[in-house]
């Protein structure tokens, strides 16, 4: 056993620090929301800012102009990211892509879409949901039909995180009707501003947009675009789902120890009816409490991370720490909402806002957390089907 | 990063769940537990002979240099087993504190308690109830004489020897058959044999005098509480394989309860709660025993694990319905260790305290 990183891996953690020192998330222009999961807002700049320094690229095989690290440094990158409340909203999605592309993506996949990716220029948004297709991915209608060297792409996806300011999006179609449900799909990565493809933003809750919803009207897409085996793309997704999970959920921690951190600022700062905030034993016993949580969910990360460094079975662990990361940063943005009293609904860039009006942000946006990418339902059923080897449902 | 056990802690652990199977069945665990007396010599001896007891002893002194990662994985096993006994106070808490606050006098005992021959206990909690050390107000006399009362001391009626905690820390090494010490059984729901210890007029020499505790005893609560965590995750854990497996089985309606979304869900908190508990007491007892600071660690793990292992607890009372409610079910037996280990070297509250100066509130 061991609970520490490498002298390596926090060497980079050095590393990482300074470059966040020298470059302060707030000297990075924003091209999208923050949306609350702890990798922070959109930029483009600060992806290739990351990109310059070679770490996007870090952990892919030098063949493909990366340098080989092990995979322990992603995490280390992460929460020193998170940590410093750093803008790198979309780079799980360029890993995972571009972990894909790696694996079985064509020729020119590799050629043009990778050192796009590497160079923190490429980013993607998921075409999977459909107004009719949501936890039940399966009852999907898009479809793409071949025409020779390409495909054509007809159907309507929504949810799609950022898909404005992307620059490929990856659509999910079906490609073939198979007497099995799960199979005849397949997954496309369709450069944005191709004919036929309509993107119409789609306003959320904080008054923001972070959704769209993407129409797709005869979208031709040459072949070689196709990502993964044809027929077999709910098998390559399922397959990554465990990655998915992880790496969409990995910064929530370090993320939420940057909050526990200003609210135990505000309440030693604090004071009400002449008593600091931080003496009140209700707050500390809620804080202190939330603090334990964080910590445990944070054993859960490390230990699926080890699984997955290993190459072990894993069949229930992303998941738990899935639905943990996202039911506690509820509960915390729950918390500091209490913490902040008649000044926590006051909006971001309000005068007056406590703590930048970060609170009441992620009061907002955790509220989408235990839905996105799997609801905490379907995935408790994940962790007790697939995972503890209770009955399916039949009927499912 | 590793969270996977090494071969001899592999060995350890095999062993341990092993042995407590065949020597600690429910039925033992509920006899003993039932039982105003209940110790179990034949299963202390046993244990003895596989050197449990003398894990944190140096070998010079009878014991097998085991690390407190070690003896924190065997009492684990001993939390799924639901096994009472001495182990934690004797093996784990005195010593530790004996191994370096104990002086001469205190590693000539420890030979006798890595062979289980001899058996201490701790005497920490005055009338307050509070396990911090800096409450105490028992004091010697002038005349070097202890008037006064201790609680929760465990199996103090099996004990050989008391470690009795002072003001400013100050500790006695006493023979538990000293003249004026009596001990008042306190009855519990877990089985867990706790006492009063009262102490009247008892006469004290300068060799019981073990002189301040300090960072020994702050290292044998340490080492206590973590012991305590640990009895709780292997209780838990025991609870959670129970619960699944009766979830598996149990048809009603035509199929399994476990084919309910209600059942499957509880199980999914379930699987959590333990896995949490577990990383969250190998963190902190890892650190503890590699000397790096961790008395938040610690204090994360008892504080945290006290409510996911209770919830544990409760919920599969939840999931086993009116079947969990029989004594002759092992589910309450574990329920209780849970409990009891949860308040036992600090409740939650008084390590959330801790937790709370850790992250810095003022």
């Amino acid at each position: 056993m061991e609970f520490a990183f490498t002298a390596e891996e926090e060497a980079f953690r050095d590393e990482v620090r300074r470059f966040v020192d020298a470059h302060p998330g707030e000297h990075f222009p924003l091209d999208g929301m923050d949306a609350g999961y702890g990798s922070g807002a959109h930029s483009r700049p600060f992806m290739a800012a990351l990109g310059a320094r070679g770490w996007i690229a870090m952990t892919w095989p030098r063949a493909f102009g990366g340098a080989e690290r092990p995979m322990f440094f992603k995490l280390v990158l992460f929460e020193e990211l998170a940590r410093a409340g750093a803008p790198f909203g979309p780079l799980a999605g360029c890993w995972q892509t571009a972990d894909a592309i790696i694996e079985y993506g064509s020729e020119r996949l590799r050629r043009e879409v990778l050192p796009a990716v590497a160079r923190g220029e490429a980013t993607f948004w998921q075409g999977y949901s459909e107004p009719g297709a949501g936890s039940d991915l399966l009852s999907l209608t898009t479809e793409a039909k071949r025409d020779g060297d390409t495909w054509i792409i007809r159907g309507h996806k929504i949810w799609s995180s950022h898909a404005g300011i992307a620059t490929h999006g990856l659509v999910f179609t079906r490609t073939s009707r198979e007497a099995r449900r799960s199979r005849g799909f397949s997954m496309f990565v369709v450069p944005n501003g191709t004919p036929g493809m309509q993107i119409r933003p789609i306003r959320s809750l904080t008054g923001e947009v972070y959704h769209y919803e993407v129409f797709l009207d005869d979208v031709r897409v040459p072949a070689d675009l196709m990502l993964g085996p044809e027929g077999e793309g709910f098998q390559a997704l399922l397959n990554g789902l465990d990655s998915d999970r992880f790496w969409g959920r990995y910064y929530k921690a370090p993320a939420l120890e940057r909050v526990l951190r200003q609210l135990v600022q505000y309440a030693n700062d604090t004071t009400v009816n002449g008593a600091p905030l931080a003496r009140d034993p209700v707050v500390r016993r809620r804080l202190a409490g939330v603090a334990t949580e964080i910590a445990a969910l944070k054993t859960l990360f490390y230990r699926a991370a080890c699984l997955l460094r290993d190459g072990a079975p894993v069949t229930y662990e992303t998941a738990v720490a899935k639905v943990m990361a996202d039911e506690l940063g509820q509960k915390l943005a729950r918390i500091g909402m209490d913490l902040l009293g008649p000044w926590g609904p006051l909006r971001e860039g309000s005068r007056r806002a406590p703590l930048g009006g970060r609170i009441s942000h992620d009061y907002l946006t955790s509220l989408g957390h235990t839905i996105a990418g799997g609801t905490a339902e379907v995935l408790r059923t994940t962790i007790a089907v697939r995972g503890l080897g209770l009955p399916a449902d039949r009927r499912a | 990063m590793d969270f996977t056990l090494s071969p001899s802690q592999q060995l350890l652990v095999a062993t341990a769940r092993d042995v407590l199977r065949r020597h600690c069945p429910p039925e033992t665990a509920q006899r003993l537990a039932l039982d105003a007396h209940g110790f179990d010599k034949t299963l202390w001896q046993r244990m003895a002979e596989l050197g449990w007891p003398g894990l944190l002893v140096p070998g010079d002194l009878g014991g097998s240099d085991g690390t407190l990662l070690d003896v924190i994985l065997l009492v684990e096993e001993m939390g799924r087993a639901a096994l009472p006994g001495p182990f934690v106070t004797s093996a784990v808490v005195a010593t530790t504190l004996l191994l370096d606050g104990g002086g001469e006098r205190g590693r000539r005992l420890l030979p006798a308690l890595a062979s289980g021959e001899r058996i201490a206990t701790l005497a920490l909690v005055d009338d307050g109830g509070s396990y911090d050390p800096r409450t105490v107000g028992l004091r010697c006399g002038p005349d070097g004489r202890v008037t006064g009362t201790k609680l929760f001391v465990k199996d103090a009626h099996v004990a050989t020897d008391l470690i009795v905690v002072l003001a400013e820390g100050e500790l006695l090494l006493l023979p538990a058959d000293r003249a004026g010490i009596a001990q008042l059984p306190l009855d519990t729901l877990s089985g867990d044999k706790l006492f009063e210890v009262t102490f009247d007029g008892v006469a004290t020499r300068a060799e019981d005098r073990l002189g301040s505790g300090g960072e020994a005893l702050a290292a044998a609560l340490t080492a206590g509480a973590l012991a305590r965590t640990a009895e709780m995750v292997g209780a838990a854990q025991r609870v959670f394989d129970l619960s699944v497996e009766h979830a598996r089985t149990r048809v009603q309606g035509g199929r399994p309860i476990g084919g309910y979304q209600a059942i499957q869900h509880a199980c999914a908190d379930l699987v959590r709660d333990v896995d949490t508990s577990r990383g969250l007491l190998y963190t902190a007892a890892w650190k503890a025993s590699e000397g790096r600071p961790a008395d938040g660690d610690v204090a994360t793990a008892k504080a945290y694990a006290s409510e996911a292992c209770l919830s544990v607890a409760r919920r599969g009372h939840q999931i086993f319905g009116a079947m969990g409610y029989c004594e002759e079910h092992p589910l309450h037996l574990l329920h209780k260790r849970v409990q009891a280990a949860s308040v036992d070297y600090g409740d939650a509250g008084a390590h959330l305290e801790t937790v709370a100066r850790a992250i810095g509130l003022r």
